[in-house]
């Protein structure tokens, strides 16, 4: 008897054991339709699980379509060939855009068919063998950077290329997929990437990262073989003037033309590129000093030379410094500092020279540096002073002075002006220096009873940079000083620069009352357009023709000429250097208007003039 | 430990032998919501027992030995030689609230010896898991804490629950055992096998489920109980539990019923919260693996009972009102299996539940179940 039907009939049974047929009909019925529910509510369940199932497999199997659709929309257009083929016989069975290009015909014309219909017989031959060493081997086939076999693309593409075995369910090969990417772009692009970065982009000669490197592996070299090799730095001479007076353009014409020049000397040595208008020569192991020298020379003469570019003319020159090694150093270095204390040397005599390194230039350059280091403490500290140096007529009357700036270090002593001042250019200082000068001079002059000029000389630097005018401007506002009794002293550097600026500089100075005198005429280019374009209040010939008046008769020919200029054009002009009797006469003789030097007076202390600028010095000095 | 059976009915009143030699500490109750309501059965128990504390709820229907009523409310007195028993209870404001009121019952519990907790709870206005999750907080994870939920057949309208004084709704309360010798083992088992595709959560607000798969559920489960059954939801919604299954968290895999059903909306509200994006599958049980997981639920607990017990054993099974309403007249055939799992000498009480608490074999981390079978056998151990 069922469980069921044995707990229906005790629950249906009276304590008198009677059985209610009625109750337990209840209880019977009441469980066949629990049963008929369960089965109703079990079987409605199972049919919609079947259809809820279906739907998710027809979902799914449109989700797989689409992904499908997805992937081989990506596969078509990946600029990369792809193919697969079957891998029992090789037929292609899939081949995307890319790979149509890369065979250089439609699709239709190769899928279903092996690469002997394909290919020409050799071509077919290697291919199949590719594919059978894959489909037996089991591992993937990677060619990189291989030239082209097939294909339409020529026969200077390269190209890697992928093969790999696809297996069934059963691990059956099955399929061979393949890919095919044209890198010759990308291979390309790498060895111009690289190619750059060794190479100065303007000359495409080696650039400093590359002459290092170069550098570094000669001096292994020497250190191994005991040989010795010598290192040359080398500076195109007035080229920043080029790019001034030019432009750059021309001024890289013209860096382009000298460079060819200097490879064209170089007689095979490595030449490099280093900076604006510097280059670095490593010449072969083992060559004579005199050998160096005699190629160095050749090529200062080489670049002395005219340079033609588009019509436009250049005379640039060329310094070099030399170091050898192991005598000059035994590492880069020392080799590169010294070749270049050697090129500072050969600047400094002139420029258009070659100079070896001697140790002793080492020491100068070294004092060099710390002399400029010594200068901007100077001005901090109150080392400069301001001399003042008596300016006359011919007649002996005084009119007025120039200010000049001493330097007073404190162990050095006195360091002259044509030491300092040139590095005070260099690392801007001049601007503070200058600016200091002007303003001492200006208080000075505006103390003095008598209302004489005062001159002070304004560096081709303080014209470049900062605000010059304004500075002037609120000098003379704060000292009082008449702008009529102040002179400014410019030499024609000034006005190689940048020289519409400076000429507008120049003319608003002038507008404001200041007088502009040009200096050290006679020297440098001396070029008359300057004359012309700007009317300079008074031209000071240069010391070094009136100090040779009585030596050679050219300084008198020169002084003459210039003085007869000058007065054709109405200015006057002042004479530099006066020490001598016989000096002032001839001036006076030949009309010179002023004169300055030792014969009048020395650039002394303001208080050794106080009688020429009106101060009774006993009051002064009681006061 | 010693126990006194009781039962009563309309007919009769009271019945049951006394053989407690001494006074129990702790009585426990079931009956119907009808049954209990107005407080004259826990009236009349406190007659019995002035000074043991008196623990019992509404159900949907009562297990004694091995028949199931509705119309007979049963009670065990335990008289303990080694055990001490403390009952906190506590009224639970919202489901908000089950997480604190959870901790403030566990911490009034704490206590070094403390070695395992029994819990009636209110069984619609709480969130269990919650409840729950306070409590171990407290606890810690390693303290044994069982129970259930208390029913209201499967009506779902409410549910009391008495501890000290009259049943009423909104109520929990805790037994905390105490000593060395108390000796507290379990079981919980289902044995509902998950059927048709995995859903995703699409929608959800703390226990009530939106959308799934972007479908209202009530939509999917009018389709699968018909349009006649449907119309008795959430009660004939207990046939189709959800298993819930987080991705996070993959070992935990927990089987949820429909308490609740908004036909506006179209949404179900479910024992306790269930995280939008988790994954749910339609559950489903026949007669025969009902029983097979309520006798895997009598064997966890008879192996977890240690040897050494001497006296009385009481098991209290807490089954879920949902395997009930499947196996109508089959419902006796899980408390055979747990009985014949059990062995002879185990005094059965217990009842059908909106929820059962104890820890699953596989986390070990007490949880609220639904459709499972929990069986708690408490005993003492020889000094």
């Amino acid at each position: 008897m069922h469980r069921l039907l044995a707990r229906q009939i005790r629950q249906s049974t009276d304590e008198s054991g009677q059985v209610d047929l009625a109750r337990l009909g209840e209880l019977v019925g009441a469980a066949y339709e629990e049963s008929d529910r369960d089965r109703r509510r079990t079987d409605r369940a199972m049919k919609l699980m079947i259809e809820e199932l279906e739907q998710t497999h027809k979902r799914a199997e449109q989700d797989l379509l689409r992904a499908r659709e997805f992937l081989d929309s990506i596969i078509e257009n990946i600029p990369i060939a792809v193919f697969a083929k079957d891998a029992r016989d090789s037929r292609y069975i899939l081949l995307n855009r890319a790979g149509e290009e890369y065979y250089g015909m439609p699709r239709q014309e190769m899928l279903g068919k092996t690469p002997e219909q394909i290919f020409p017989d050799d071509i077919a031959r290697l291919v199949n063998e590719q594919d059978r060493r894959v489909v037996d081997s089991g591992t993937p086939m990677f060619l990189e950077g291989h030239l082209l076999e097939v294909g339409v693309n020529g026969p200077d593409r390269v190209v890697n290329s992928r093969k790999l075995l696809v297996r069934d369910g059963n691990g059956a090969p099955q399929y061979l997929v393949g890919v095919i990417e044209d890198v010759t772009e990308r291979i390309n692009n790498e060895a111009r990437i690289s190619h750059l970065a060794h190479h100065d982009a303007l000359t495409d000669l080696p650039n400093r990262s590359a002459f290092n490197t170069a550098l570094a592996e000669r001096l292994a070299r020497a250190q191994e073989a005991s040989t010795s090799f010598a290192v040359l730095s080398l500076d195109l001479d007035r080229f920043k003037d080029v790019n001034d007076v030019f432009g750059h353009p021309v001024g890289d014409m013209m860096m382009r033309a000298a460079a060819e020049r200097l490879v064209a000397e170089a007689d095979g040595a490595f030449v490099a590129r280093i900076g604006g208008d510097e280059f670095t020569i490593l010449m072969p192991d083992d060559i004579r000093r005199e050998d160096v020298l005699s190629l160095a020379e050749r090529m200062v003469e080489a670049i002395g030379k005219e340079l033609e570019v588009d019509d436009f003319l250049s005379h640039v020159g060329l310094s070099v410094g030399i170091a050898v090694y192991p005598d000059d150093g035994v590492d880069a270095a020392t080799l590169l500092a010294n070749a270049d204390s050697a090129l500072y040397r050969a600047k400094r005599e002139g420029r258009g020279r070659v100079c070896f390194f001697e140790t002793e230039m080492d020491r100068e350059l070294r004092d060099r540096r710390l002399l400029q280091h010594d200068l901007r403490q100077a001005v901090e500290q109150n080392q400069l002073l301001v001399y003042f140096q008596p300016q006359a007529r011919m007649d002996g009357e005084i009119i007025g002075f120039e200010a000049l700036v001493r330097w007073n270090h404190p162990t050095r002593g006195f360091v002259p002006p044509d030491q300092f001042i040139p590095l005070a250019e260099e690392n801007g200082l001049i601007i503070a220096i200058g600016e200091w000068v002007l303003r001492e001079a200006c208080r000075e002059a505006a103390s003095w009873p008598r209302p004489l000029q005062v001159a002070v000389n304004l560096s081709p630097v303080q014209f470049q940079a900062g605000d010059l005018e304004r500075s002037i401007h609120q000098i003379l506002l704060e000292t009082g000083l008449s702008p009529t009794r102040l002179e400014v002293e410019i030499t024609e550097g000034v006005l190689i620069g940048d020289f519409t600026r400076a000429l507008n500089l120049l003319r608003r100075l002038k507008a404001l009352g200041i007088r502009i005198a040009m200096d050290d005429f006679g020297t440098g280019y001396s070029s008359l357009s300057y004359l012309q374009s700007f009317p300079f209040d008074k031209i000071k010939i240069d010391r070094s023709f009136i100090s040779n008046l009585e030596a050679t008769p050219q300084s008198a020919e020169i002084v003459r000429a210039v003085l007869s200029l000058a007065h054709a054009l109405y200015i006057p002009v002042v004479a530099e250097g006066v020490e001598t009797d016989a000096q002032r006469a001839f001036l006076e003789r030949e009309a010179c208007e002023e004169m300055q030097g030792y014969l009048i007076g020395r650039p002394e202390p303001i208080e050794h003039y106080f009688n020429l600028i009106g101060i009774n010095v006993e009051r002064r000095r009681y006061a | 430990m010693q126990i006194q059976y009781r039962h009563w009915n309309a007919a009769h009143g009271w019945r049951g032998a006394s053989a407690l030699r001494e006074l129990p500490q702790l009585v426990l109750y079931f009956g119907s919501r009808e049954g209990l309501a107005g407080g004259e059965r826990y009236r009349e128990l406190r007659g019995f027992y002035p000074d043991s504390h008196i623990v019992g709820c509404s159900t949907g229907g009562q297990i004694h030995g091995d028949d199931i009523a509705d119309d007979v409310i049963v009670a065990v007195a335990l008289h303990f030689a080694r055990t001490q028993v403390r009952v906190v209870n506590e009224t639970i404001e919202s489901r908000e609230a089950s997480r604190t009121c959870g901790m403030r019952f566990a911490r009034q519990l704490a206590a070094p010896d403390l070695a395992g907790v029994f819990v009636l709870c209110e069984g619609l206005n709480v969130n269990g898991s919650e409840l729950i999750a306070g409590i171990t907080e407290v606890l810690g994870p390693d303290l044994l804490v069982t129970g259930g939920l208390a029913g209201d057949g499967t009506r779902m309208e409410q549910t009391l629950v008495g501890a000290d004084g009259e049943p009423q709704p909104n109520r929990v309360a805790a037994i905390g055992f105490y000593g060395a010798s108390f000796r507290f083992a379990h079981g919980c088992a289902g044995g509902w096998d998950v059927f048709g595709p995995r859903r995703k959560v699409t929608k959800s607000d703390g226990p009530v489920v939106v959308e799934l798969d972007g479908e209202r559920p009530l939509d999917l489960y009018t389709r699968y109980l018909g349009e006649e059954e449907a119309a008795a939801m959430p009660g004939s919604g207990l046939a189709f539990p959800l298993r819930i299954h987080d991705e996070a968290a993959p070992e935990r895999q927990i089987v949820r019923s429909v308490f609740a059903v908004d036909r506006n909306a179209g949404t179900l509200t479910f024992a306790a919260d269930i995280p939008e994006g988790c994954t749910a599958q339609l559950m489903r049980a026949n007669f025969d693996s009902l029983a097979a997981g309520a006798g895997e639920a009598g064997r966890q607990a008879r192996n977890a009972l240690a040897d050494e017990v001497v006296g009385d054993k009481l098991a209290i099974l807490v089954s879920c009102t949902g395997r009930r309403k499947v196996m109508g007249q089959r419902t006796q055939d899980e408390l055979d299996a747990v009985a014949a799992e059990l062995g002879e000498d185990v005094t059965r009480i217990g009842f059908y539940s909106y929820g059962e608490i104890a820890p699953p074999a596989a986390t070990r981390r007490c949880e609220l179940h639904n459709q499972t079978m929990t069986v708690t056998v408490i005993a003492e151990a020889a000094a």
